[in-house]
């Protein structure tokens, strides 16, 4: 060892040899007395009875009473503990003397953040103390935030995307509820999924949740000039469409029944118009959306690959408003105002469609019509209706309503003049379906840092056909007779009756502890028919077997039980943990499923700059709603979990890299998901005759299980401030199925796997009033599955003979790329009282010819020749809209 | 607003179908061998060709082809042309015997030769079926028909832990009577006619009509312990015809996986919708295509009272 060791050796030791002692000097065991003595006298007498000195100010104890104090051979530590007991200080010894000094006291800041001109409560403002650079929180989905700060005096710096950044110097000398209100910023340019200033907060780092402003919704050019959250959603990397962006999300390779949609937390079962070109969230009235991809919290359970949570505005608490838009497929009007004024307000959107029009006229140009007579129409409405109270400043109770349905006609008359009678045939098929749903919420602030959400909820999609056929011939001699009369009704339903109770308690800037439980019970129909039928000669068999369907109609009932527990926490500098249990009951007909869902996510990272994340996440689905098509088709039922088909399971690791600095974002996430359970029927006959027109018995026994696995990395690139903004998002993934009875057992690509998927969306203001955007998507084909070769089944007999086609490998072949490019200019003009916007585009604007279905045709002489049918060609965009 | 829409829709450009050309790899002509085989039976085997799939013709089947039989491995017997012009098929002079193995090959110059093997299940009966004639119904129908319902519940000997492959068809005898100074005498008989039926709608759901004269039974049917299949027949006769139920024949099958499998796969196919994956048939043919395929077959007639 040189000289310099030997001192810092030396050094270590006598610092060591001196602390000791002075804990030592504090152990000692002392007698003390002192009778009406204040604290500072008490503590100078033993200072001179232990020879100790003992050192604080005037002011430490100058509101404490007299202390009597009686004590013998106790340590000098308790000595002083007991005599400053009267005062929030603590003291230390440093070898020589004991020092008194205030303790640092905490406080709890908490409240709401509010629109300053509506009085409603925004989600997901950014709260932040300004000097303390890592304190710092987000609204819940209430509006609420709790902070935990040091005595002190702060400034308190509130932001929310479209709102001019609020900033209050605040003492912090006790607890604090308060409200921040933020004025709107007209000025700002809206701006597509951007995360902006409330992305600077640490909930939203690493990926997930995506926030979704709902004022973000109008911009993009979409079918029509119809603004769609779900379209808008499917933009994000690793989510996918069906066919030509139509029928349902799979989100990174999961099932269209997979994500678990909510619509103010309750679950919504069809989330879709139109075979999903336009979802059912009312743009007007959507106030904010998150996006999980399948890393989500364990307060979401019963899904396995996302979640997307949707809340309604509350409406305008200080005065009324209406804006009404219309676009080329549909129109929407809302109204909002106070009942009462600052106290209670509400909000009633409806939106209907005149589509009828066009499905016929591209029914006809598609020459998907059989008859010249035949007639196709189709319209969808939503409506919605919110209410809330404040019955206090820590008591609001909210009622959330929308209900909303699809229909669809097809009907023809069609007359034969033959030479002894004219006949005369009418077919007519009615289909709808819709949803409803309803929740009743409380919201109560239990204490500064504890707040509760009590909700009773219900959801129910049905579906109802009617096909009624009939065929009646009119003789010369005035004899009428009916030739063929049916008639057929057929429903399936799902109804859910719910209570949860959600807890939050923000112990402090480090830690949030989420826990709460729910019971959910389901009732399934899974398919009720009724029939009439009259066929001379084949009755009897159709009315005797239908009539035993009809009879043997099943009605399930199940129970949900379902219990979480979620922390938020940074154990280390700069580390952030998201750790979650969700424990669940599900008990059926001779089931009873239980799961344990652990959820983990750990981030490293500041606010900007670089962060790193990676995680765990382990989901179990209860309901299915099985399909076989390439389109989630209305009528494909939910049913629930039995003895033969138990629960879906998924595990997902995940892990991202992600950069931000100066409006600018650039991130990469990876993930391998295992789908361990998954379901699909056997075929697609199985799925139309058990869901669509025929019945539903028997349907555990029509289904595969199976696995999957999806794997892929996603690359986002952004800019999200100035006056030119957009995003860059490529996903490179491979998502494959194994059924043991499909495929020869063998693995096949699921029919939605699109390795390369390319979206760019960009964004010019132009001036005040008018911006541009402009949307490109590049996906590779799907799969699909063709044959080149046939051949020709005949018994020896010959008298059964049948045309069999040959195909080698499920989904071994794919559509052309789909690509489309999306043009809008949106133009906003400001009057006295009231608010005009324009957009006017045109979406798939180079006119590609994007495959939707794709048939062989079997009797051309080209081989491989094969008809392709395109959904969305080139469409206009128009919407106008008016606020007052 | 409609009219609106009508005159912007006017101004596009718009296709909703129209054709394409996939790269679809070209197949070389493979030989399609048929064959379903049951005990006391000569082999019969249907040969022909493979086709492109945009090939509309009928194909004609081969007249110069080699297919021979092995029993267990071991030579058995060549298959002998029978039939003409489109209903060619080979035929073996020795018949099949009960729960045996057997494989066949078929040669045609310049193809690949084609092998596939099967074997004849061992027999599952049901329990012997007794109807008491006050549980059969008539149904009165339009047009002068009526029908004979008559309460089946055929329960099953054992269900196989593995493989429980089964097939029936119900066919019946109707008499056509003549009277002769009002007395009743059979005039002929329809033989052999198809019956329908009828059942709950688990039961129906897991029924196959396939491209063979019987109903498959899905295998799942038989899950949880279910031994019985409850069906009501029903027999069809016009009284106004003089027709009278004289016989119900009840034909049960055992099945070889082979032969369950294919038909199973061949229904579905049939029955494929758009915007779905099409079901891809079983194959057991090894450098063909078709289907080699044993079952075991016993036929239990029911006399009907007379009404």
């Amino acid at each position: 060892m040189n000289k310099s060791t030997w001192l810092v050796f030396f050094l270590v030791c006598f610092c060591t040899i001196q602390s000791a002692m002075g804990q030592n000097r504090l152990a000692e065991l002392v007698d003390f007395s002192c009778r009406d003595c204040a604290p500072a006298d008490a503590l100078v007498q033993l200072s001179r009875q232990t020879g100790v000195n003992i050192a604080f100010g005037d002011r430490l104890f100058a509101r404490c009473a007299p202390v009597n104090i009686d004590i013998r051979q106790t340590p000098l530590r308790q000595v002083l503990e007991q005599i400053s007991s009267c005062a929030n200080v603590s003291f230390n010894f440093d070898g020589t003397q004991v020092v008194f000094f205030r303790k640092n006291q905490k406080y709890t800041l908490s409240g709401y953040v509010l629109d300053s001109e509506t009085g409603e409560r925004l989600i997901g403002a950014s709260v932040r103390a300004a000097s303390e650079k890592n304190i710092g929180t987000v609204s819940n989905e209430y509006g609420f935030f709790s902070l935990r700060l040091d005595e002190g005096v702060y400034e308190i710096s509130v932001s929310y995307i479209g709102y001019r950044q609020e900033r209050q110097t605040i003492e912090i000398r006790r607890d604090r509820l308060t409200r921040f209100q933020l004025h709107p910023d007209n000025s700002l340019p809206e701006v597509v999924i951007s995360e902006k200033e409330h992305a600077d907060t640490r909930q939203q780092k690493g990926g997930s949740p995506k926030y979704l402003a709902g004022s973000d919704l109008q911009t993009l050019p979409m079918p029509g000039g119809e603004a769609d959250l779900l379209r808008q959603t499917a933009l994000q990397p690793g989510i996918q469409t069906g066919v030509d962006g139509l029928g349902g999300l799979h989100v990174r390779g999961g099932n269209a029944d997979h994500n678990l949609f909510l619509l103010d937390d309750v679950p919504v079962y069809s989330p879709s118009h139109a075979l999903g070109l336009f979802s059912i969230y009312n743009p007007s009235t959507v106030s904010h959306v998150r996006l999980w991809k399948g890393d989500f919290p364990a307060r979401y359970g019963g899904r396995v690959a996302s979640v997307l949570d949707v809340r309604t505005r509350d409406g305008n608490f200080r005065d009324y408003h209406t804006s009404v838009s219309a676009g080329l497929f549909a129109s929407s009007a809302s109204i909002e105002g106070p009942l009462e004024r600052d106290k209670s307000s509400f909000l009633l959107g409806v939106r209907t469609t005149y589509l009828g029009p066009w499905v016929d006229f591209f029914s006809k140009k598609g020459n998907l019509l059989t008859f010249s007579g035949d007639k196709v129409n189709y319209r969808f409405y939503d409506a919605n209706l919110k209410l809330n109270y404040a019955l206090s400043d820590r008591d609001r109770v909210y009622f959330s309503y929308y209900a909303g349905g699809d229909r669809f006609r097809n009907s023809y008359i069609q007359l034969y003049n033959g030479t002894d009678a004219v006949v005369t045939d009418k077919y007519n098929i009615t289909s709808e379906w819709g949803n409803a749903i309803a929740a009743l919420r409380w919201n109560h602030l239990l204490n500064k840092n504890l707040f509760t959400n009590t909700t009773l909820r219900y959801s129910r999609f049905i579906y109802n056909s009617q096909l009624t056929f009939n065929s009646e011939a009119l003789y010369p001699s005035g004899k009428y007779q009916i030739l063929y009369d049916y008639a057929q009704l057929y429903q399936t339903l799902i109804r859910d009756i719910s209570g949860k109770t959600d807890f939050s308690f923000y112990i402090s800037d480090r830690l949030t502890l989420r826990w709460g439980f729910a019971l959910t019970q389901h009732n399934f129909q899974p398919g009720a028919l009724s029939v009439n039928f009259q066929l001379p000669g084949q009755s009897p068999t159709a009315i005797d077997s239908l009539a035993n369907i009809l009879q043997n109609n099943e009605r399930i009932t199940t129970n949900e039980t379902e219990a979480y527990f979620d922390s938020e926490f940074e154990p280390l500098k700069n580390v952030h943990v998201e750790a979650g249990l969700n424990g669940s009951v599900f008990q059926g007909e001779n089931v009873n499923y239980r799961s344990l869902q652990p959820r983990l996510r750990i981030r490293w990272g500041r606010n900007t700059g670089w962060n790193i994340w990676g995680g765990y996440h382990q989901m179990s689905q209860y309901l299915h709603q099985i399909g076989s098509f390439n389109v989630s088709l209305p009528f494909e039922l939910w049913v629930p979990s039995t003895q033969k088909v138990p629960p879906e399971q998924v595990r997902q690791f995940s892990a991202g890299i992600s950069w931000q600095k100066r409006g600018w974002s650039c991130q990469a996430e990876a993930y391998d998901k295992n789908l361990d359970r998954v379901f699909t029927f056997l075929s697609s006959n199985d799925a139309l005759f058990t869901g669509g027109a025929e019945d539903a018995s028997g349907w555990e026994d029509r289904i595969a299980s199976g696995t999957g696995r999806s794997k892929g990395i996603e690359l986002v690139l952004e800019k999200n401030t100035g006056a030119f903004t957009g995003s860059i998002a490529y996903t490179f993934s491979k998502t494959t199925r194994t059924f043991p009875e499909l495929n020869s057992g063998r693995e096949f690509l699921f029919r939605f796997d699109r390795p390369h998927d390319v979206k760019i969306i960009l964004q010019q203001r132009l001036n005040n009033w008018l911006d541009a955007s402009a949307i490109w998507t590049y996906a590779t084909g799907n799969p699909i599955t063709l044959t080149g070769v046939k051949y020709h089944h005949a018994s020896v007999e010959g008298e059964v003979e049948r045309e069999v086609f040959v195909y080698t490998e499920v989904n071994g072949y794919r559509l052309p790329d789909y690509h489309r490019l999306d043009l809008a200019l949106n133009a906003h003009f400001n009057k006295k009282k009231s608010r005009h916007s324009i957009q006017l585009g045109v979406y798939n604007a180079y006119n590609r010819s994007n495959p939707f279905y794709l048939s062989i045709d079997t009797s051309s002489e080209i081989r491989g020749k094969a008809i392709q049918y395109t959904l969305l060609p080139l469409l206009p965009v128009f919407r106008y809209e008016i606020k007052l | 607003m409609r009219i609106l829409i009508f005159l912007l829709a006017g101004l596009l450009v718009v296709q909703c179908a129209r054709e394409v050309i996939i790269d679809l790899p070209e197949e070389a002509t493979k030989i399609v061998a048929i064959c379903h085989f049951t005990p006391g039976q000569p082999f019969r085997i249907k040969v022909n060709y493979s086709q492109q799939v945009n090939d509309g013709t009928v194909p004609t089947p081969p007249t110069d082809v080699d297919v021979s039989v092995s029993k267990n491995g071991i030579f058995l017997d060549k298959l002998f042309r029978k039939g003409s012009g489109k209903n060619i098929y080979w035929e073996s002079r020795d018949t099949v015997e009960p729960n045996e193995s057997y494989s066949t090959a078929v040669r045609i110059d310049g193809l690949p030769q084609a092998e596939a093997s099967s074997y004849v299940p061992k027999h599952v009966r049901f329990q012997p079926v007794s109807i008491r004639p006050e549980d059969i119904t008539v149904v009165d129908l339009d047009e002068g028909y009526k029908a004979l319902r008559i309460p089946l519940s055929l329960e099953l000997l054992h269900i196989p832990s593995q493989q429980p492959f089964f097939a029936f068809n119900l066919t019946t005898d109707i008499d056509v009577l003549e009277y002769i100074d009002s007395v009743a005498v059979v005039d002929f008989t329809y033989e052999n006619e198809a019956a329908g039926y009828s059942s709950d709608g688990r039961t129906l759901s897991l029924l196959h009509n396939v491209a063979e004269p019987v109903v498959l039974i899905n295998e799942k049917f038989w899950a949880q312990g279910v031994r019985t299949l409850n069906l009501n027949a029903l027999v069809f006769y016009r009284p106004g015809q003089n027709e009278r139920p004289r016989r119900l024949y009840i034909e049960w099958r055992t099945l070889s996986e082979e032969f369950y499998k294919y038909h199973l796969s061949v229904a579905r196919q049939g029955n494929n919708l758009p915007l779905s994956d099409p079901d891809a048939v079983y194959n057991n043919v090894l450098g063909g295509y078709g289907n080699f395929s044993g079952y075991s077959v016993s036929v239990d007639t029911i006399d009907l009272p007379a009404r």
